[in-house]
């Protein structure tokens, strides 16, 4: 009886101090949860342990020896593994072995853990880098106060467009200046789709008011990463040249103007 | 009639005038990305834990030289110069000030900070897009304090991926054959190291000639050519555990061995009576199958990543050349065609395209061609290289190159380089010893 | 009239035929005298591009060299090498104990993999060649080098000459 209680009392010492250890740390975690909106956490595992050429060596020779028992003419199915159980090189690398094992036991659980610390993550998300639709639509939201003037000017010279289209002059300054800011990402695979076509409207100095790629669903595609990685190199040169060096005369004519950035000439050459 | 023009006029005239300018911009620089890699910020008591721990006085910066050798060394990027750096790293983390940053040219920034959490090391980090002031990707790893170079590996593979379009290739080893000695004496040994050269072990003692170590996919085994007590047999080798077993039990000489993409099978060269042909051997039953059936030399075998086809090297028409074929034997079709002989092809991982190496005119190429043999391509010339290998994206190749000696035979050296499909990003990688035979990992994470 | 014309035209073609016969000889000559000095200093030693030296030779026994060499990518046996191996297997059916190995080179003019197939080639062309000379195969075991083991370092032909070779070792 007394023994019974000896052992109760015990265990129940034990639950209050594993919880009084634990508890803190509990109520502590969430305030010590770093400011970053988006995070993945990775767990990397510590397989590191090469063996030293000794190991090695002296491993070769048992096997070798271990062979030269086992007389065997024709290769036998049966000789997957040619060492005995008890043979196992090392007593280093036995206790290595039950590490590692235990390692095996407990990585389900790690895994778990990724997955739940991953979620509540997801859950504090203010911007998700990899979604695309958000990408646009602030692009979109960067086109300031000023269009609504510019829309009516517009409207009031439409008359005086004669010649659309730049001159080839023209053309060729914006070009060169754009070649100099654009940096080709060299990863792409040169045997796909690399043309990005990007839509700007522009205030009559050369500089932004509103850029937007045209073909954006085209990110979201599975395979089509490196579209993205494309698109934004180009919205980089776009940003990089500002001020464009556009005509001085003739706002109407290119105050909308689309850049059809292709980076597989580039990259076949 | 002229009704029809006129009426032509108007409808084309709306829309000759909304019609949007189109500029096509075709060419770009093919410079390296400007990049600032800021050092990953750390709070004084991680920073002491560390230096005992690890004995590096600042494993923060350490993490990001890592990272910045990583990016240089792929020739994509261009690492800026830290004394320029205007920012503090734990306030850069935080919130970078963009226009410091795009002040000195960076379009993009690296910023991070590490910490000590229960003895293991907890290292976040964050890829800004400077020019768009916006960040791109934020990630965090544990891990033990030992594994602190991987870290800066995985930071270059993912800021490489955001960056590029496709996986990287840092957080990666090599397997080689390191070699000491004079030319006509050789020791070789095997060894083992990550892509950049450090944490360099050597995993045979040099007692035997060892050739050609090649990594299985999980790059756990290795299968290489050793001349054990004089038997040149195809070895297998387990990293892990150092053990070592012979394939098969082939009465004579195994050589030119790679695993199957599954892992399951090793392929083979067997040399017979002075004829070689091409093995393959179940690991798991031991079933040996004999591929190819021809009274020529047939081997550097190389399966394609789907494992449908093997490339590989035969001299049945008389030279070196390179031939596909199915992977049960069948459809044997030469693809190499140019003038000179052809080697050691090589699948590459993304399956379009197979590295050689070709004798042309007293000089050695490596090149790359098409699968079916069109569209060749020689990324590099010299006195003497051969054996490319397959970084794990596709992307570069690693080879080893052996110098011409002077007239008294001095000055020979054996060295791993290595060199990307655009065949300007050339560069040594060094090794403490003489190198050979490098074989490319597939990445160890993920 | 027309006769004339034909010898005029005759004594001219044989005047340039004289003058080119003339030239080659003149051409020959100096090839002849350009060759010879540069077969003097490198390819004294070579036959085609097959080693004949004794520089690198070793005896199994006196007269009875241990190696035969190869030409660039070949294993077909010269009649010098058939002349050695024919020695060879004498001594060999003389000493009726002795078991050998015959170890094959190649140059380093090729991919590792390729030389390695090409050294056992050779072995086997010499084994081959002992064997129709009556000695055993139980007696000739055969192991290919390749590249790894050159006997002469050098980056030139005359060296390479030296390293195609196929070795018999004696093995006891």
């Amino acid at each position: 009886m007394s023994r019974s209680l000896v052992i109760s009392s015990f265990l129940h010492l034990l639950f209050i101090v594993i919880t009084a250890l634990s508890l803190p740390f509990l109520a502590k975690k969430p305030i010590e949860l770093p400011p970053i909106v988006s995070i993945e956490l990775i767990q990397i595992t510590d397989k590191t342990n090469i063996p030293f050429a000794p190991k090695a060596k002296k491993t070769i020779e048992k096997i070798k020896e271990e062979e030269k028992k086992l007389v065997s003419e024709q290769a036998p199915p049966k000789k997957v593994k040619k060492i005995k159980p008890d043979s196992v090189p090392m007593p280093d690398d036995k206790v290595k072995k039950i590490e590692k094992i235990k390692e095996d036991k407990q990585n389900p659980e790690k895994i778990d853990n990724e997955v739940k610390q991953v979620s509540e993550f997801e859950k504090d998300e203010l911007f998700d880098p990899n979604n695309i639709a958000a990408l646009i639509d602030k692009s979109k939201e960067e086109s300031g106060d000023t269009t609504n003037k510019t829309d009516k000017i517009t409207q009031d010279q439409q008359k005086n467009i004669e010649n659309a289209g730049l001159t080839l002059s023209e053309e060729d300054a914006l070009k060169a200046q754009i070649f100099g800011c654009w940096s080709i990402p060299l990863g792409l695979p040169y045997n796909e789709n690399l043309l990005v076509r990007i839509k700007l409207r522009l205030n009559s100095d050369g500089t932004v008011l509103q850029s937007e790629i045209l073909d954006h669903a085209r990110m979201n595609k599975p395979g089509q990463g490196f579209y993205k990685v494309l698109a934004e190199s180009a919205l980089r040169a776009v940003k990089l040249c500002q001020p464009l060096r556009v005509p001085t005369t003739g706002y109407e004519r290119w105050k909308e103007l689309q850049l059809n950035f292709d980076a597989r000439e580039m990259l076949e050459g | 009639m002229k009704k029809s023009i006129i009426l032509f006029f108007l409808i084309l005239s709306p829309i000759k005038a909304l019609a949007l300018i189109e500029v096509d911009i075709t060419r770009g620089n093919l410079d390296p990305l400007p990049i600032a890699v800021s050092p990953l910020s750390i709070d004084e008591t991680s920073k002491k834990g560390f230096e005992k721990i690890l004995n590096k006085k600042n494993i923060g910066s350490e993490i990001s030289k890592v990272v910045e050798n990583n990016l240089k060394t792929s020739g994509l990027f261009n690492p800026l110069n830290k004394d320029a750096f205007l920012q503090a790293p734990d306030i850069a983390n935080l919130k970078p000030r963009f226009e410091d940053w795009s002040l000195i040219k960076a379009q993009a920034l690296i910023t991070g900070k590490v910490n000590l959490v229960d003895e293991k090391l907890r290292v976040e980090f964050r890829l800004w897009d400077v020019l768009a002031g916006r960040e791109m990707m934020a990630l965090a790893f544990t891990t033990v304090p030992s594994n602190w170079r991987r870290v800066g590996h995985i930071i270059t593979d993912k800021v490489y991926e955001r960056l590029t379009g496709e996986k990287g290739y840092f957080d990666t080893r090599i397997i080689y054959v390191a070699e000491e000695g004079p030319k006509t004496r050789r020791v070789k040994k095997l060894a083992i190291m990550d892509q950049d050269g450090a944490n360099n072990k050597f995993l045979t003692l040099g007692n035997e000639l060892v050739l050609t170590p090649r990594f299985n996919p999980t790059s756990q085994m290795v299968t290489y050519l050793s001349y054990f007590r004089n038997l040149p047999r195809v070895y297998l080798l387990d990293i892990e555990t150092g053990m070592q077993e012979v394939v098969g039990d082939f009465p004579g000489m195994t050589f030119a061995p790679r695993f199957s993409p599954d892992g399951k099978k090793i392929i083979m060269s067997f040399a017979k009576d002075g004829n070689s042909d091409i093995y393959t051997m179940d690991l798991e039953n031991r079933i040996v199958e004999k591929i190819t059936n021809h009274p020529s030399i047939d081997t550097s075998p190389s399966y394609s990543p789907d494992g449908k086809y093997i490339c590989f090297n035969s001299d049945r028409s008389g030279y070196q050349q390179i031939y596909i074929m199915k992977s049960d034997g069948t459809k044997v079709k030469r693809i190499s065609f140019g003038k000179g002989l052809y080697g050691t092809p090589v699948w590459s991982p993304r399956g379009d395209l197979i590295a050689f190496t070709k004798l042309h005119k007293g000089k050695f190429y490596i090149g790359v061609m098409r699968t079916d043999g069109s569209g060749e391509r020689l990324l590099t010339e010299n006195f003497y290289q051969e054996a490319p290998s397959w970084s794990p994206n596709g992307r570069v190749l690693i080879f080893y190159r052996e110098t011409e000696t002077n007239d008294k035979g001095e000055g020979f050296s054996a060295k791993l380089w290595s060199i990307d499909l655009t065949g300007y990003n050339e560069r040594l990688v060094s090794t403490p010893t003489d190198a050979s035979d490098p074989s490319w990992s597939s990445l160890l994470s993920n | 009239m027309k006769k004339f014309s034909y010898r005029n035209i005759d004594q001219g073609a044989i005047m340039k035929l004289y003058k080119i016969l003339k030239n080659a000889f003149l051409i020959s000559l100096a090839c002849l005298v350009l060759s010879a000095c540069a077969t003097s200093k490198k390819t004294g030693q070579m036959q085609g591009d097959v080693y004949t030296g004794k520089e690198t030779v070793e005896y199994l026994a006196s007269g009875v060299p241990d190696r035969v060499f190869f030409a660039t990518n070949e294993s077909v046996l010269t009649t010098a090498s058939r002349e050695t191996l024919r020695k060879q297997a004498a001594w060999l059916r003389k000493n009726s104990k002795i078991t050998v190995v015959l170890e094959g080179h190649a140059d380093e003019r090729g991919t590792r993999e390729y030389n390695l197939a090409l050294g056992e080639r050779r072995a086997n062309a010499a084994k081959d060649y002992l064997m129709t000379y009556g000695i055993s195969s139980d007696r000739i075991s055969v192991l290919s080098y390749g590249k790894e083991r050159p006997v002469d370092s050098g980056s030139n032909p005359l060296a390479w000459s030296k390293n195609r070779r196929s070795v018999t070792v004696k093995a006891n």
